[in-house]
């Protein structure tokens, strides 16, 4: 949670909005924001999913425990899923590779380069050469 | 429960072969929703289209109160 709170600067930058969603009431949220070290950090909207329909219709609901699972889904402004990450039970997220994730995409749609693994802002893109198939 | 321990490991030959339901993976169009969010200290009711022109990060957690 405050992880991401301290991303947020650099995705504003990147022209994106951040929503936190849990199945918690708005009043949970409220009473949360004001108590937690890490959730008074948070400068982005809490949504209630009560009724569970987001969680469901993006396929990250645990049904047994009624909670969504931790899961980041990125949306592009034309509206379609570029990516989703459903994360293990135990393991926190990896805000800096949810970063570099939508820097890669946008790097990607700006030069059509394709973006390496471990690739990170400043390194090059590989070209899409017909010529190159094999050679890399 | 935990659902490892109620459910039954499929070979790949075994999975229904049909068209796959929709699945919220990537390329769909992700669904549309409306819903009351606490944000700078109000109750707010949001549509994921208020954020058009952007890229959304939706950050799903389990619950207020625990790790996230």
């Amino acid at each position: 949670m405050a992880a991401v709170a301290a991303i947020y600067p650099p995705l504003k930058q990147l022209n994106a909005e951040v929503l936190g969603i849990s199945t918690d009431s708005v009043y949970s949220h409220k009473v949360f924001k004001e108590i937690s070290p890490s959730a008074r950090k948070v400068q982005y909207p809490l949504v209630s999913d009560r009724n569970h329909r987001i969680s469901r219709a993006y396929r990250v609901l645990d049904e047994d425990a009624g909670a969504s699972f931790r899961a980041t889904v990125i949306v592009s402004p034309e509206g379609t899923i570029a990516a989703k990450v459903i994360y293990p039970r135990e393991v926190g997220r990896n805000s800096y590779e949810l970063l570099r994730m939508l820097q890669g995409i946008q790097y990607g749609r700006e030069t059509n380069q394709g973006v390496p693994a471990n690739w990170v802002p400043g390194m090059p893109g590989i070209a899409r050469r017909t010529e190159d198939i094999g050679r890399i | 429960m935990k659902p490892h321990e109620t459910k039954t490991q499929l070979h790949v030959n075994h999975i229904d072969p049909c068209p796959l339901p929709f699945c919220a993976t990537r390329d769909d169009l992700a669904p549309l929703f409306t819903a009351d969010v606490f944000f700078r200290g109000e109750i707010h009711t949001i549509n994921l289209e208020d954020f058009k022109e952007k890229w959304k990060i939706l950050f799903f957690y389990a619950s207020d109160f625990t790790f996230v």
